[in-house]
Order: structure tokens, then sequence, then C-alpha cells
């Protein structure tokens, strides 16, 4: 881990050069609103753990090594203020504020599980690209670590974690019947010869057929 | 029952009226709606269809004092959203009937779900009182509803119902007709989407809508067609940039959340008002598990349908000795004095054809469309269908069709006509169409099977008779493969409740055979009526019995029948039930017995029996498939049945002259 410092720095450094060209000194130092001289001297100790490039009168780009390292530390700031934003409702700069302090506290698998939690969102509140996580699976496929209906045993219960529907009418009526995310689901029986699966959900049972189970992702309890 | 509205005033205004006023029953599937319906109303309940669906809605009157209260009985539905055909028809009958009150009947035992319904209809402004229903199973469970603490969260009453007993029906009424206030009661969506709606609402203009604004915000951002076809341009571009911005943040549709959300709400009610929720649970019933298990439930599924067929032919035949007896010799006997006095041999005619109507119905309506309607309603009140259809899903998937498709082709083995209108229930035209073609050509209705019941099983033996049936099986598997292979589509994936296993109640039985009952009199009879009075004039000027002789060498030839039975044929697209008396007044005519083993060999009987089953629907069949797919394909499918039925009659020839 670096200190909280050298992730603030190469995420600022990061969210100037997202789109091409370099960091100039002054624009470092109004976003994380200190001197620039303190910001000359902190791109020098950069420099030499080999964080960034830095060249005088041009501005900082970062190295491989730098980008790494702030490409997840935007992505966990990104992803928090997704969540602080939906879920928790905070708004306006405080939301920034408190995702700024919590990004550095965030374990890796948490940041993942928070992914999964908001279903692996695109963008921050403020438009910008969550940069994607390091992991060499695919979104899709990081979805699928939970499975399908159809692939869980009879006497299985999972949670919904999301659903894949293409058809709106199809989505709804899954939705009202009690398939929300959030719901746990056992499969009590699964009627041989291509036959539906039928599951227990919110003290009812319901018949779904095998292709329609497809659509449906859950997770394993707890 | 904890009694509810003791304190309040019956609205004297309305009482003096005498005012016509309309309340709603609304709520899930299976929750025992129909059942408070039948409480509430007594007879004169007609059933409906809404323009251009399928789906029923039935209406009855209610008295109450002095007054006459209307009462809806909505089509069972999980979400007012407008997703299905019962959806919609529930959505349109509350924005166009616009009850005084909705009563939200809702399963006790399921509360959750049954919520997330009651919370939409909050959300539409409906004036709503909860029915808390099957408040006995949820006693016998011994769970309890903090029934006034759930009033207190929804702001609105709440009265626990026991609708198979009687219980708290009237409570229910009284509270209905005096409710004039809306709950105040709001389920808060997430802060994306409250901060949309709050963004939404105040663009709406008041007058525009006859919903809450809020609900028509939350509808807009759902991507509700029914209230997307009626807003204006500039808020359906709003809303629809707000869905595209909340799909691109969250990388999932809009309505997921805020159908999760009001799960979570209701979930979180729930589980303040049941005591001991989590405790006491269900026992799993034995029946019900034997029933979809494969090993059990498919000898379960053959014994029963064995003894619906064992019903149909001892209890239908019985009956109709009983009633045919009495008509011959009274009405029949009057008809027939009534036109030998005609001299016109047309007058003849349309007595005869009359006379021959009447006693159809007495034949075939009442002993076996009747006592049929009855175990189907049984059947389907027990919950004991949606068990076959979840069963059978899979096979009927190879056949290119719904598990839903069984029920169509139960009622097939009564009438095809309702067996026709029943296909609506599935998805697309091709799968109806499909299912429909099975039907008038595989499934024998009570007609085909009293054919083949009084030909081939009187006298050739009861092996006979059950080898025509697994011939039409077979031929069903075959065709539906083949039609599958053909028509290539994808048959749209089942997904259905699957309710608890109930005793039936007797009313709820006598209504829906009612009701079927005069759907089979309104559609079937009348075509019955008029193609009898063609073919007895025809009869009676003798053209008729023209086709005997150019029919004589295909008939003999190919299936090995005595001529004649080529009258029957023909008599058997308009008649199909009348085909084997008609066999034996031409016998009598002709041969001079009307003892059919004298006319026919047992094997002539098989051959015949089987051409009839598999033959042309009666006219009947007919012009309800013309209704529902149009002439061309009707006409394919008739001459396509017709066709088969003589090839496979020649062929039974064959292999049974060998």
């Amino acid at each position: 881990m670096q200190p909280e410092i050298v992730e603030q720095y190469l995420k600022a450094i990061y969210n100037l050069t997202e789109e091409g060209g370099t960091a100039k000194t002054t624009d470092i130092a109004e976003l994380i609103g200190v001197a620039p001289a303190s910001v000359t001297e902190m791109l020098h100790k950069l420099a030499d753990k080999r964080y960034v490039k830095h060249e005088s009168y041009k501005g900082a780009v970062l190295t491989g090594k730098g980008r790494k390292v702030a490409r997840k530390i935007a992505r966990k700031h990104r992803l928090l203020e997704r969540f602080l934003n939906d879920v928790v409702g905070v708004r306006g700069r405080s939301r920034h504020e408190q995702a700024c302090k919590m990004e550095h506290a965030l374990t890796d698998e948490a940041e993942h599980n928070l992914c999964k939690i908001m279903n692996h969102p695109v963008e921050c509140p403020h438009g910008r690209k969550i940069p994607k996580c390091e992991k060499k699976i695919s979104c899709e496929r990081c979805a699928d670590s939970s499975m399908s209906l159809d692939e869980m045993k009879e006497g299985d219960t999972a949670i919904v974690s999301h659903l894949t529907c293409g058809d709106k009418d199809d989505l709804c009526e899954m939705l009202a019947i009690g398939f929300v995310p959030g719901s746990a689901v056992t499969v009590e029986k699964k009627v041989p010869m291509g036959g539906p699966i039928i599951v227990s959900l919110k003290g009812t049972k319901v018949a779904i057929a095998r292709e329609r189970g497809k659509l449906l992702h859950l997770s394993k309890a707890g | 029952m904890p009694g509810r509205g003791e304190n309040y005033f019956i609205s004297a205004k309305l009482a003096r009226r005498g005012s016509s006023l309309e309340i709603a029953l609304a709520g899930n599937p299976n929750v025992g709606k129909s059942i408070i319906f039948g409480r509430l109303t007594g007879v004169g309940v007609t059933s409906a269809n809404y323009p251009g669906t399928t789906v029923e809605f039935v209406e009855g009157q209610a008295k109450f004092m002095n007054m006459t209260i209307t009462v809806i009985d909505l089509p069972g539905s999980y979400s007012l959203a407008g997703n299905t055909d019962e959806e919609r028809v529930a959505t349109k009958l509350l924005y166009e009937r616009r009850p005084h009150t909705v009563i939200a009947v809702l399963d006790s035992t399921r509360l959750e779900r049954n919520l997330v319904f009651l919370f939409e209809l909050i959300e539409s402004g409906h004036n709503v009182v909860v029915a808390l229903n099957m408040y006995d199973i949820l006693r016998k469970n011994k769970q309890v509803i903090d029934v006034e603490r759930m009033e207190r969260f929804l702001t609105m009453p709440v009265i626990p119902t026991v609708a198979t007993k009687g219980e708290g029906i009237d409570s229910l009424l009284y509270t209905s007709i005096q409710l004039r206030r809306k709950s105040k009661f709001q389920v808060r969506y997430d802060s994306h989407i409250e901060e949309m709606i709050s963004r939404l609402e105040p663009q709406l203009r008041e007058k525009d809508w006859d919903l809450p604004l809020r609900a028509v915000a939350i509808r807009l951002l759902a991507g509700d067609e029914n209230v997307i076809s009626r807003a204006p341009p500039e808020i359906l571009e709003l809303s629809r940039r707000m869905r595209e911005e909340f799909r691109k943040g969250h990388n999932e549709d809009i309505v997921v959340h805020i159908q999760r959300d009001r799960f979570g709400e209701a979930g979180r009610i729930a589980r303040e008002v049941i005591g001991t929720a989590q405790t006491a649970r269900k026992k799993p019933s034995l029946v019900s598990d034997l029933t979809i298990k494969p090993s059990t439930g498919i000898p379960i599924l053959l014994g029963v349908l064995a003894l619906i067929f064992l019903t149909l032919v001892f209890l239908g035949g019985y009956l109709e000795g009983l009633l045919v007896g009495a008509y011959s010799d009274t009405g029949k006997a009057y008809f027939s004095d009534l036109a030998d006095q005609m001299d016109s041999k047309y007058a003849k005619g349309v007595i005869d054809g009359v006379s021959l109507s009447i006693e159809a119905m007495l034949a075939l309506v009442i002993p076996y469309i009747l006592v049929f309607y009855v175990m189907l309603s049984i059947l389907e009140d027990t919950g004991y269908l949606v068990r076959v259809v979840s069963l059978l899903d899979g096979v009927m998937h190879r056949l290119g069709l719904h598990g839903r498709a069984v029920i169509p082709m139960v009622v097939g083995f009564g009438c095809n006509v309702p067996a026709i209108l029943a296909t609506r229930a599935m998805g697309s035209r091709r799968e109806r169409l499909i299912l429909a073609t099975l039907i008038t050509i595989a499934v024998p209705c009570s007609a085909q099977t009293a054919i083949i019941i009084g030909s081939v099983g009187n006298f050739a033996g009861i092996w006979w008779a059950l080898l025509i049936y697994v011939i039409l099986m077979g031929t069903l598997v075959v065709l539906g493969l083949a039609l599958h292979r053909t028509l290539k589509f994808e048959p749209t994936g089942l997904m259905v409740e699957i309710p608890d296993m109930r005793w039936p109640s007797t009313r709820q039985t006598a209504m829906k055979t009612y009701i079927r009952l005069k759907e089979f009199l309104t559609i079937a009879f009348p075509l019955l009526l008029a193609g009898s009075i063609v073919l007895e004039t025809l009869m009676a000027v003798g053209a008729l019995q023209e086709i005997i002789g150019p029919a004589d060498p295909f008939m003999h030839g190919a299936l090995g029948l005595p001529a004649f039975t080529a009258v029957a044929l023909v008599f058997g697209i308009l008649r199909k039930e009348m085909a084997l008396q008609m066999l034996m007044v031409l016998g009598f005519t002709l041969e001079g017995t009307s003892n059919l083993q004298d006319l026919l060999t047992p094997h002539q009987m098989f051959v015949f029996a089987l051409v009839m089953a598999v033959f042309m629907p009666c006219l009947a069949a007919f012009a309800v498939m013309v209704r529902e797919f149009g002439a061309r394909s009707s006409l394919m499918v008739a001459g396509a049945s017709i066709s088969l039925a003589l090839v496979m009659g020649a062929v039974a020839n064959l292999v049974l002259s060998l």
C-alpha cells in the first residue's frame, strides 16, 4: 500500500490526463488544494519512485506503474460516489469529499463486491468512466460467477443478483411475480424431460421454464 | 373477526339515492377473489371479454340495504404495469370504470408478494380496502397478523376474511361502501429514482392526467405503455432521457430497481405485522408434492384422466338415457305430430331440425358437457390443473407448445368450441394455430367420444375403443412434431405460480360451470340449430341421399364401409353428435333395421368411429376457427383433417382386412 498522499496525487494526475496530455503543476495544486511548490516537491518524489515522468514546464504523466495505482484508486473513488449517490443518497460536494476519504480505506475485495452489488456501473455520477477492474474475466463472466437458475441443484437456496432479460414484458412479468434482486429462491424440483424448474419464492411455489431460468442470475446465500 | 367500520356512518346520501355504486375486486391470481365475489353477489353474474382480448372479467350485483352495488371481479394479475393481457385488462377496467372502491384481496399467507400489488393500487390513487383473505390458513399455521398495526402503516382499512366460510364479507362490503378517503401511504424508492420523480413531477400538469402525478411520473420512468401513449412529447423525451441515464449509471433497467424497492418495503411491512413469521414453517403437503414428481405424477394423471373418462361414459350415459327417454315421449312426439301436419317438405325439415336440436341439447349438452365442465372446474379449483401444466411442460415443448396448452386440450375433450377459444391463452398466433389444429384433429370432443363409445365400445369391446384413443394420441404426437418442424418458432417460456392444493368450493364450481355453459350455448348452439335445420331440409328434399351413389366406390373400396355411411359422414360435418343416430335412421330406411350391430361389422364400426374422430370439426368449431384464425387457415385445417381421416380410415381398413 502506498501512503494516502501518494494515492491522492496519482489520482489527481490520472483525472487530469485521462483524456490525454500532461498534468500541469498548477492544475494539480488546484485540484488537491496545496501550494504549487509542494506539488513540485512531491512530483520529484513520485518520479524517484517511478510513478510519474516529470518534465519541468511541460508537466507530469503517469508511468505504467503509476497508472496502475491511479486507475485502481480512481475506480474506488467513482464506485463509491455511485454508491453514495444511488443507495445512500448523499448529494453535492460532500459526496465527493466523503468518497475521497473512503477510497483509501476500501480493500480490493470490498471494491470488487461493491462493483457486483451495484451491478457493474460504467459511469460515476459526474459522467466519468469507471475504470475496469484488473480481473481477467469480463464483467458478464464476473456476474456469472453467480450462476443461473438452471445451473442450481435441487434443494439449493440462493439470492437473486440480477436478471438478463431482453424483452421488457418478460422482465416485468418476472419482477412482478417476485424475482427481484435480493429475494431468496430455493429450487424445489427440476421436472425431468425438459420440464420446468419449481422454486419456492417468498412463500409461494412457482414453476418456471428452464430457458427462462437462464435469465435469472443468483449468488449463493451468505 | 375484529369488527371494522361499526363506528362509521353509511353515507346517507348514497343510501337514499339507491345509487349504482361500483366496487372492483383486484388481486393476484389464486387469492380467493372469485370466492369473495361469489359471496358478495348472488346470481345474475355475467362474464365478459374485454374487446380485443380473451381475458375474462366477471360482473355481478350485490345488495346492501336499499342499494344495488355493481361488483367487478378483475382478472388476477401480479402488477398494474400492463405487461400481460391480464394486467392490461385490469388496468383498463380500473381506468375506465373508476370504481368507488377497490377491494384489494390479499392472500394473508403470502403477504409480502401480495402487498406489492396493493402498493400499485394505492399509488394509482384508488380508494382501497384490504381484504386479508385466507386468514383461517394463517391461523392454522400458528401465525397472526397485527391488523391494527397494518392499518396504521398503510393508513387504510384492513379486514381479515375467510371467503370460503363467508367470514368478514359483510364487514368488507360495509367498509367498501362507506370508504371515502385515500391512503396516504407511499413507497419510498431509492434516492436516484426519487430524485428523478421529483424532477419529472413538476413538469406534469394535473389536468392532463386522472392519476396522481407521482404515479404518472413513476409509470413514465418505468416505460408503461398506457401512460406513454398519453404523454406530451417533451415529457416523453425527458422521461426517456432519464431512463437512459439510469440505465447507463446502473447498468440495469429502472423497473428492476422500482420493483426491488417495492418488494423491500413489502418485506419490511410483512415482517413488522406478522407474528411468529419465520418460526412456524408450513408443512409441505404430500399430495401436492406427489402430483409434481413425474414418477408418481404421471400415474396420478393417468388415473385422473381415466376417472374423468369413466365418469363421462357412465354418468353421462346414464343422464343421456334418462333425458332422451323423457324427451321422446313428450317434446319429440309433439314435434313429429306437428311435422306430420305440415304439407311443405321445407316446413317439415325446419320442425325436424328444431326437434333434433333440442334432442341434441338433452343428449349432449347436459349429460356430457355439463358433467365435463363440473369436473374441469373442480380440477382447476383444487389447483391440480396447474400441476399438470408444469408436469407436462417439457413434453409439450417438444411438440412446440407451452405447458399451458394442456388446458385447452383437456377442455377439447368436452367441446372443441371453448377449447379453440381457450387457445388464446397461448402466446403467438402460430402456437395457437398449432394447438387448435391438434385439438380439432386429435382430441375427440364429447360428441366424438359418444360415437366411439356408442359404436365400437358397445359392440366391439372396450379395448377397441381404447385403441382408437391410443391412435389419436399417437396422431397428436406425430402431428405436433411435424407442425413444430414446419412452423419454426420458439414457444415462450412458462412461468406460473403453483397454488396450494385445496378443496373446491361448491359455489365456485357452480358459477364457473354456469358461465362456461352459457358461452357454449351462445356460440355453439345457434350454429347447431341452423346446421340441423339446413340438414333436415336437405334430407327432406332428398338432396343428401344423392351422394350415396357417387360415394359408393370410395366408401366401399377404400374404407370398406357401406355406401350410406357417406351420408352420416357429411352429416357429421354439421352435427357430429347425431352421426350415429343418423346411421341408424338411414339403416332403417335403407336396410330395414336400425340395429347398429346388424348394419356394421365390429371392424366396420372401428373404421367408421376412427374416421369420425379425426374428421373435420363440426360446423360450430369451424366457425369459431374462422373467427379466430381467418378463413384460409381454417379451410386448410378442415381440409387436412378430412383427408387425414379418410387416409387413416383406409389404412385401418387395410390392416384389419389382413
